[in-house]
């Protein structure tokens, strides 16, 4: 119960100063447009059936530029003020700021793909987006959101505080995410091809995210302050003197 | 279950191959207002990260009310309070907004109301105002009341009257003095030492990476008599006027 509650409390506090300054929901959303036009003006010419292969890979590729500049601001947030330290030092269930900042990347994932997803459909009409069913279209943007973002999250915190993180989160970030971004991609594929199996692949992308957010929360706390006392100092929040 | 007295044992950290502590031992009990001082480098922010659980130790032993810990739970963190060297206060949210979320985090219904804190901090006028907008000090004083609103046992204060103005800093040792007397513990650092000298009754010297040195103040005795003496077990630039 205190878990889900400080969940909400810490989601609920990122939103409410995401609508005070609108930088995150403002950057990705822009970012996501220039990109479908982008993708639009150097890809408009492709045939029907090239265009039914090509839609998976912008979408998920979409989905991993913004994804990354959505966790760098979630956490550079908490960084800029050293906010981070404060909520560490608190009586808060560390695995709640995970939680919290997984809920806030999805939820921006997903504003942000409720952009994409049709802009894609209305820009190459002959990939079938409008087609397909859209209870499993919705399915598995939301599972390849979570899946992205379970991987993400954890590894954004770990860095957090780090010099360099940013170079270090998508140095670390894209090659971790590839498995879940190829599972979405194959199975677009497949629901654009309006494959008999997509459910069942459907059914093992949730299998994915669970295994990964479990993974993630199992490790939050260790790659955040130390697994023990031999703990790397170096993997630890910074401290001066 | 209180988290009093607070024992750290033989506590050791290293950042790469620099030893910051090399075995500290150090003891707390209830309504004991303990100052750590050390120069700047000397491992008191480090010392105070492994007390509040944002780093680990490399080895050593942390005992809290009697319970070795080996990480610093919510059960512990629900009991003590941190005030870090910067404010560490969300800029956007308002000061009220800033210590409110800290109390509904911990789901604790507290005496105090956050504004009445706030205003008894002397903030009554700009409590809804964002946090981004205030001086140092002020954000100090916020950070201040989100540490003294759930009555901690334990109060960890890392420079705590910097950016204070005199009249906070005279505040904030009547604020300190209040804590100690219903039965809180209150370890704090500074590099003021007529500050150390008229707030604390014990002060740990921290150097070399162990405690080198404790003084304690006599009853009876003077914070100008204290001050010198602490001025002559210390040396070096970072302390303001150390020499007695």
């Amino acid at each position: 119960m205190r878990l889900w509650r400080q969940t909400w409390l810490l989601a609920r506090n990122d939103l409410r100063q995401e609508a005070r300054q609108l930088e995150l929901v403002m950057t990705a959303g822009f970012f996501t447009l220039v990109m479908v036009v982008l993708f639009a003006v150097a890809f408009f010419s492709l045939d029907d059936d090239a265009q039914a292969k090509a839609v998976p890979g912008m979408l998920w590729l979409g989905v991993a530029f913004v994804g990354a500049l959505t966790l760098t601001r979630v956490f550079g947030r908490e960084r800029e003020a050293n906010t981070f330290n404060a909520l560490l030092a608190a009586p808060v269930d560390r695995l709640a700021i995970y939680l919290s900042k997984l809920v806030v990347t999805v939820l921006v994932l997903a504003l942000c793909s409720a952009l994409m997803v049709p802009g894609l459909g209305s820009v190459f009409p002959a990939a079938g987006i409008f087609d397909a069913d859209p209870v499993a279209l919705v399915s598995l943007v939301l599972l390849g959101c979570i899946g992205y973002a379970a991987v993400g999250t954890l590894f954004a915190a770990g860095l957090a505080s780090a010099a360099g993180k940013n170079v270090l989160l998508s140095v670390i970030l894209y090659p971790l995410t590839t498995p879940v971004l190829l599972f979405a991609l194959v199975a677009t594929q497949r629901l654009l091809e309006g494959h008999a199996e997509l459910w069942s692949v459907l059914a093992q992308m949730l299998a994915l995210d669970v295994a990964l957010v479990g993974v993630g929360a199992w490790l939050f706390e260790s790659v955040l302050v130390g697994a023990g006392p031999r703990a790397n100092p170096a993997r630890s929040p910074r401290v001066s003197s | 279950m209180s988290i009093l007295p607070v024992r750290l044992r033989d506590i050791r950290c290293r950042f790469g191959r620099k030893a910051v502590l090399r075995g500290v031992e150090l003891e707390l009990g209830p309504g004991e207002l303990v100052g750590l001082l050390g120069q700047n480098g000397a491992g008191k922010t480090t010392l105070f990260s492994i007390l509040v659980g944002l780093l680990q130790p490399d080895a050593g032993e942390r005992e809290f009310g009697g319970r070795s810990v080996r990480d610093i739970d919510i059960e512990v963190r629900a009991r003590l309070a941190w005030l870090a060297h910067d404010p560490q206060l969300y800029p956007l949210l308002s000061a009220r907004e800033n210590v409110e979320l800290y109390v509904d985090l911990a789901g604790a219904s507290p005496r105090e109301q956050p504004s009445a804190i706030l205003a008894r901090l002397g903030l009554a006028e700009v409590i809804e105002r964002p946090v981004a907008t205030f001086s140092r000090g002020m954000a100090q004083r916020v950070a201040l009341a989100r540490a003294l609103i759930l009555e901690p046992e334990l109060l960890i204060l890392d420079e705590p009257f910097t950016a204070l103005d005199r009249q906070g800093r005279s505040l904030l040792a009547g604020l300190l003095r209040s804590e100690t007397a219903r039965g809180a513990a209150v370890l704090l650092s500074s590099h003021d030492l007529d500050v150390v000298a008229s707030t604390v009754d014990r002060a740990l010297v921290l150097d070399g990476g162990v405690i080198a040195q404790t003084l304690t103040r006599a009853d009876d005795e003077e914070p100008s008599s204290f001050r010198h003496r602490l001025a002559s077990g210390l040396s070096g630039p970072s302390f303001e006027g150390s020499r007695p």
